[in-house]
């Protein structure tokens, strides 16, 4: 009786492992890795999940469903590459999205060539991504090597040449802080005023001011993440220095804690970004309000536009794509998405400029966006304001 | 189950008894045929999670050598572990150097970076040696962190996979074979330790240092020997992570979260218990992927669940069937005695 009953157990057991990775034909399996540690991250997490509930609610992708499977990889590349090791293995999934942050996407980029799975990128900037030569991944945000163009550029002929730079240690700030270096030397032959490379999280950067200070530079470029950057800008005006040395953020100046936390430091702060929350454009008021509404976001910043502009090429891919989806075609599907996604030409959504990718594995190809907004902080706090400064599109090759 | 228990460990006695390496062989050809299993009845996902929990098993039996064994508590082992997988993943970038080569010397140098890490041990005990464990650990860290020679923010890339002939260990499959070979070295290894008189002197180091040195234990350099053989096993742990399908490290991977979980699943399999730490390894690797879809609720979950067994099961799971084991045995021999009597 007590055997019998611990094979029973033993059966069950088994088939449910089988149950939980059985395929069913007629779904389109998308999977998601993201950052969900952040405040911000869980609420555009959370819009990619609503965003593809409402595509099924209208009917799917051509009477197929989207079945979403969404998952946290703490911005760390082991978690993330797990992740994409079972959503490619174990949940089949046809395409894979993510990460946000570099470091993540990068090793996932290996894994998606590797199982030969397209890879959408929603907010990972650094260049290296699309250099490794792929041809199943897309990046819809502006690459660094763009960012760092147009931010030169404007600061060159706009505010001065002698610039400080404070770097933060995360990927991204420090290719945003090394690629406007390279671009201010290639573009205006100078080289920084100062430099200092701080900690991701540093609290205290006033010794590092207080020598910028006596510098006498025209500008400062803080390279950093939201909460690190607002604290640098206080402590920039505690430093003694006023609002004529003009203050650079990195990507990550358009994301709302920097406002916030920084109130009134944030003012005059220029960055540039793939989507400017006082864009004027219908769109952008409808998108705005939508955020607003749905997450209680006050402005919504260019991770939630990208995320949403990712959702709506996504659709488009899927919907032009020939997909079988009958349970031995998934390799076939995947190729047929891949394809898809390389077919979108001149995709005007929320972005600072239309969005294109193309066959050949090469960054000209696979960064979609090449047009930067370069947008101008005009009020800090809550209910912080911004405006937009100058709109910039680079050559495709651009930094290459 | 503690009859299946009690079976398994008197099966295991009497196969020592033929030769004390046939367990271990036995237990070898049951492992190798496990991702085929693995890939055909649930998915080869599964095989990459086996791949984890062998490193982890790894680390865990390395860290109880200085923690359980010898009774030092140490918060720093994460940073060996990245020493171990920056070195390796440089020293075969930068030098062309293979597998074979740069691990040994990964180890090498994680070698000495134990004798730093434990240096403090010789003066500080309990709490204080844990704060100086961790400072240096996490320097560790944020020295990778800020140091591009060292891989900065990007990362260390594209490192390539152990190569054995024409065999790659490019894939989960393949990787396993390795990885495994090297964990079930690592319990067996830690088992002769805790068998010699190396082993007998760290115990001692635990449960008594003044005892210890009145015996004639030279107390300092057991405990610099115990963070040294810990600090090798995370080397080769840091190595193989390293070399590891798709060949990426990033300073994030070796942060205090890291170095938590770790303890978790020493604690949680039972500290001093080396059957524990691999039972702690796997469990936690388990439930960590099976909870992933409450990624809210992961740390809140893992964090009660570390002050309940501290609290409830001090000994962890390994302590638990260890004395269920010997309660079995007891009540078994009182019962022989009793039918004998009569």
């Amino acid at each position: 009786m007590f055997k019998t009953s611990k094979i029973c157990l033993g059966a069950v057991a088994l088939s449910f492992m089988f149950v939980s990775t059985v395929v069913y034909a007629g779904e389109i399996r998308i999977g998601i890795t993201m950052r969900m540690v952040s405040e911000n991250g869980q609420k555009y997490g959370r819009m990619m999940m609503d965003e593809i509930d409402i595509i099924n609610k209208a009917g799917g992708i051509n009477g197929n469903k989207i079945v979403a499977t969404l998952m946290n990889d703490e911005c760390k590349s082991d978690k993330g590459v797990a992740n994409a090791n079972k959503l490619i293995s174990q949940k089949k999934i046809h395409l894979l999205i993510g990460s946000t942050c570099s470091s993540v996407s990068l090793p996932i980029v290996a894994v998606t060539a590797k199982a030969k799975v397209p890879q959408i990128i929603p907010h990972s900037t650094n260049a290296k991504i699309t250099k490794l030569g792929s041809a199943w991944v897309f990046r819809v945000p502006v690459s660094g090597r763009f960012y760092a163009g147009v931010n030169a550029k404007y600061v060159g002929e706009n505010i001065g040449k002698r610039i400080a730079y404070i770097c933060a240690a995360d990927a991204a700030s420090q290719n945003d802080c090394n690629a406007m270096q390279v671009q201010m030397r290639s573009q205006h032959d100078v080289e920084p005023a100062y430099v200092a490379q701080v900690q991701e999280k540093e609290v205290d950067f006033r010794t590092h001011m207080h020598k910028i200070k006596s510098n006498n530079v025209d500008g400062i470029m803080i390279a950093a993440l939201a909460e690190t950057m607002a604290r640098a800008l206080i402590q920039s005006y505690e430093a003694g220095m006023d609002e004529s040395v003009r203050r650079i953020g990195s990507s990550s100046a358009s994301n709302a804690p920097v406002p916030k936390i920084a109130g009134d430091a944030v003012k005059n702060v220029f960055f540039a970004a793939a989507y400017a929350a006082a864009d004027k454009r219908p769109i952008a008021r409808l998108f705005n309000e939508m955020v607003r509404e749905r997450y209680g976001i006050h402005a919504p910043d260019h991770d939630f536009s990208q995320a949403y502009d990712l959702i709506r090429i996504v659709e488009i891919a899927l919907n032009n794509a020939n997909l079988k989806l009958d349970g031995y075609s998934l390799a076939d599907d995947r190729v047929a998405i891949r394809n898809a996604i390389a077919g979108i030409r001149n995709y005007q959504g929320l972005a600072s400029g239309p969005i294109s990718f193309c066959r050949d594995p090469s960054p000209v190809c696979r960064d979609g966006n090449r047009t930067a907004v370069l947008i101008g902080y005009t009020k800090g706090g809550e209910q912080f304001e911004t405006e937009v400064l100058a709109r910039v599109t680079m050559p495709m090759d651009f930094g290459l | 189950m503690i009859e299946l228990l009690s079976r398994i460990n008197n099966s295991i006695s009497a196969l020592t008894r033929v030769h004390r390496l046939l367990p271990w062989l036995l237990a070898y050809l049951v492992l190798l045929p496990l991702p085929k299993f693995l890939e055909f009845s649930i998915s080869d996902y599964y095989i990459d999670l086996a791949n984890r929990a062998c490193l982890f098993i790894l680390l865990c039996v390395g860290l109880n050598i200085v923690k359980g064994f010898c009774g030092q508590v140490t918060v720093g082992h994460i940073g060996l572990y990245a020493i171990g997988a920056v070195s390796s993943a440089l020293l075969s970038l930068n030098y062309g150097m293979s597998f074979w080569v740069s691990a040994p010397l990964a180890m090498l140098i994680t070698g000495f970076a134990g004798i730093i890490v434990g240096l403090p041990s010789v003066r500080l005990e309990g709490a204080y040696l844990a704060l100086a464990t961790l400072g240096l650990g996490e320097s560790v860290r944020i020295m990778i962190a800020v140091t591009p020679a060292l891989g900065s923010s990007t990362g260390i890339m594209l490192i390539p996979a152990p190569v054995i002939g024409d065999f790659v260990f490019d894939s989960f499959e393949r990787y396993y074979y390795l990885v495994m070979t090297v964990a079930l070295l690592g319990i067996y290894l830690s088992f002769a330790i805790l068998r010699s008189a190396t082993g007998r002197a760290f115990q001692a180091i635990r449960e008594d240092p003044i005892a210890a040195s009145v015996v004639g234990i030279n107390v300092n350099m057991y405990k610099l020997l115990a963070f040294v053989i810990s600090a090798l096993y995370a080397g080769l742990g840091g190595a193989l992570f390293a070399h590891m399908p798709p060949g990426y490290i990033h300073h994030n991977n070796f942060t205090i979260i890291e170095m938590i979980t770790l303890l978790l699943m020493v604690v949680l399999g039972g500290i001093g218990n080396i059957w524990g730490g691999v039972i702690g390894a796997i469990v936690v690797t388990v439930i960590y992927d099976q909870t992933k879809d409450y990624y809210f609720y992961q740390p809140l979950i893992f964090g009660i669940s570390m002050v309940l067994l501290v609290v409830f099961m001090p000994r962890g799971i390994g302590g638990l069937i260890e004395r269920m084991i010997v309660k079995k045995k007891f009540i078994k021999k009182h019962e022989d005695k009793e039918i004998g009597i009569a």
